[in-house]
């Protein structure tokens, strides 16, 4: 198992949810996806978080992935509630502070590599003339610098996901998180992405939040988080 | 500030366009059908109102006609009255009218006519019911109805003061009496009175739904008297020294025929008041046709509302994406909308050129011309189009739910 050495000793929470609660209403019943969950993501932290299907545990990642409001309880990054926060206000947090892998990939079609990489640019504060340098710097990173005006269709799994990866990393964010990222991938090429995650974790310091199903992926991280009947179940290292 | 910047959605939707060459040719038919059918239209009635114009033109902008009956109503249109004031129950002038008139217009030639029906009988052929025109020497001047070199002379004061037997014919007219050869100093039988062609007018052509100058004869006022066996006067023209001194001479000839004829019995107009009331009848036609060529606009812009909810639903995913990493609603409502505008302005652009095309082919047999002001409306109009017929699908895009988006297969 591997042990994230950066900041360790730094116990501010980068992420933080309190008493959280995702209610569905259908008819007269109701439906708890998330029932009082509460949680610390450390900064640098290499968190995983995983349950069996219906568990909550896409809920919970959509809620700390700001796609999703909680009926109740708060959501704190980096301290600040942003539990209130207008559309506006939340699209530009996940554009420069969340940088998110989806297990489909979600690369825009007929699209060169770099311009997929660019994309998050486009919504950022980023100067046109440095967006270019920045995906190019960020593919170089996740070793593709040679497939730039590659379409994802000309890429195997494996690099479109690192494609991916170059993406979310483009707006330098705190935390990446990751929902199922070696799902659509071979063993080889799932290895290679998580080699990737525990880099950009240890090297550059970087949260790594990861959904998975899967036990033996979930241990690679500094802490497991096994949320079931949507409360957490286990929170242990 | 906007983000993403106008040229990098425009750049975006430029491509998500291109990637589908064949449908964006299909969805913008619709535009490009209406917009050539608009400039067609609209090149058709502006081709007209110049046309006429021109026709008027030539008539020379210092002429004043004085005609029976209330010609124009109130608001500027051709009257459509009806009862005893209506313009179908003729009031006619008279020589003494005229004389009033001279009396009262010092300085303008006053130049009255007389209309009549008769059949001309010539070596080779016999034409009825020719409208022949009586007037007098300061006609052909003023009307500007001058055989040119070559072709004879209209009639003198000498000939027009003895009543003399002399006819100018019309260009279409001469050539029907005198199908091989020229008709000039040729005879013909008018009514029973031998006549002399001593001048044929130049080919004028009919305006559209006018007169046809080609088929009249003209010959001095007596004459005219003598074949309706009447000495009405039909139409006076004033021919004023200046285009300044027209309303002045206007309200003056009113003045001196309304001493003798109810308001309602005559009408004073110059040439500038006909074409403006003719050209509100044509603008009124063309904005009329033009507005059902439009329908096909509104056909078009369904069309391209389809084509974007299509769109729209084949990349939930991508609008998807776009909102987790950092799209903010109005973002995804301006890209999907520029694509519908865009769309619509290829359509508009295609259209407006095959109409421009089409327009300078009619040009050949019809007067048709496409203005700056017509491109630009059509241009507009289809831009437009995208944006009502746009905003729909666009609206969906924005407000689908990343999470719903993300998830969609």
């Amino acid at each position: 198992m591997i042990k994230s050495s950066l900041s360790k000793n730094n116990s501010e929470a980068v992420l933080e949810l309190k008493d959280i609660f995702k209610t569905y209403t259908s008819g007269n019943t109701t439906f708890n996806a998330l029932d009082g969950v509460s949680l610390k993501i450390k900064k640098g932290e290499f968190v995983s978080i995983t349950g069996p299907s219906g568990s909550g545990k896409s809920t919970l990642m959509h809620v700390v992935g700001l796609l999703d409001n909680p009926t109740s309880g708060q959501v704190l990054l980096e301290g600040r509630d942003i539990s209130k926060l207008k559309e506006e206000q939340l699209a530009k947090i996940r554009n420069v502070t969340l940088g998110f892998v989806f297990q489909q990939f979600n690369l825009l079609a007929k699209t060169s590599s770099l311009e997929n990489v660019m994309l998050p640019l486009l919504y950022s504060d980023v100067p046109k003339n440095k967006r270019k340098s920045l995906a190019l710097e960020m593919l170089a990173k996740v070793g593709l610098i040679d497939k730039l005006k590659n379409t994802p269709a000309q890429l195997s799994g494996g690099q479109q996901q690192r494609v991916a990866i170059a993406r979310a990393l483009v707006n330098n964010p705190k935390i990446i998180l990751a929902d199922e990222p070696t799902g659509n991938l071979d063993s080889k090429s799932g290895k290679d992405v998580m080699e990737l995650f525990h880099q950009l974790n240890r090297k550059e310091g970087r949260n790594i939040v990861l959904v998975t199903h899967d036990m033996d992926l979930a241990r690679e991280a500094d802490r497991i988080i096994i949320i079931k009947d949507g409360k957490i179940n286990i929170s242990h290292a | 500030m906007l983000k993403p910047s106008l040229d990098d959605l425009i750049k975006s939707s430029v491509r998500s366009i291109l990637k589908n060459k064949g449908r964006t040719i299909l969805t913008s038919l619709g535009i490009i059908i209406g917009v050539t059918s608009v400039i067609l239209l609209t090149s058709i009635g502006n081709g007209l109102k110049g046309y006429i114009s021109d026709q008027f033109e030539s008539l020379g902008s210092n002429t004043i006609f004085i005609a029976p009956g209330k010609i124009f109503d109130d608001k500027g249109g051709f009257s459509n009255s009806s009862g005893p004031s209506s313009r179908f129950i003729f009031t006619t002038f008279s020589q003494s009218d005229v004389t009033d008139l001279k009396r009262a217009l010092r300085g303008s030639t006053i130049v009255p006519m007389s209309i009549g029906i008769v059949n001309i009988k010539s070596s080779k052929t016999t034409k009825t019911n020719v409208t022949i025109v009586g007037s007098t020497y300061q006609y052909a001047s003023s009307a500007n109805y001058q055989p040119s070199g070559g072709n004879g002379r209209s009639f003198t004061k000498e000939e027009e003061d003895k009543k003399s037997d002399v006819i100018v014919l019309g260009y279409s007219l001469a050539n029907d009496l005198f199908p091989n050869g020229s008709a000039l100093n040729k005879k013909i039988v008018v009514k029973s009175k031998n006549m002399k062609i001593i001048g044929i007018l130049d080919k004028k052509g009919g305006s559209f739904g006018g007169p046809d100058v080609d088929q009249y004869a003209f010959t001095p006022l007596g004459n005219v008297f003598d074949f309706n066996g009447t000495q009405n006067i039909n139409q006076i023209l004033i021919k004023t020294p200046s285009k300044d001194l027209v309303p002045q001479v206007k309200i003056e000839a009113k003045n001196a025929m309304l001493k003798k004829f109810n308001k309602d019995a005559f009408t004073v107009f110059d040439s500038s008041q006909l074409l403006s009331s003719i050209n509100t009848i044509i603008g009124t036609l063309t904005v009329a046709l033009a507005g059902i060529a439009a329908i096909s606009l509104v056909v078009g812009g369904i069309g391209i509302m389809n084509i974007m909810l299509v769109t729209v639903s084949e990349r939930t995913r991508e609008i998807g994406l776009r909102k987790a990493i950092g799209a903010y609603p109005s973002a995804i409502l301006i890209q999907f909308l520029i694509e519908a505008i865009i769309l619509s302005s290829i359509g508009g652009f295609i259209g407006i050129l095959l109409g421009s095309l089409g327009a300078s082919a009619i040009n050949n047999f019809f007067p048709a011309r496409v203005t700056i002001s017509s491109i630009l409306i059509a241009f507009g109009v289809s831009a437009l189009v995208g944006i009502i017929f746009g905003i729909a699908p666009a609206r969906r895009a924005s407000r689908l739910s990343p999470i719903e988006a993300l998830r969609y297969e």
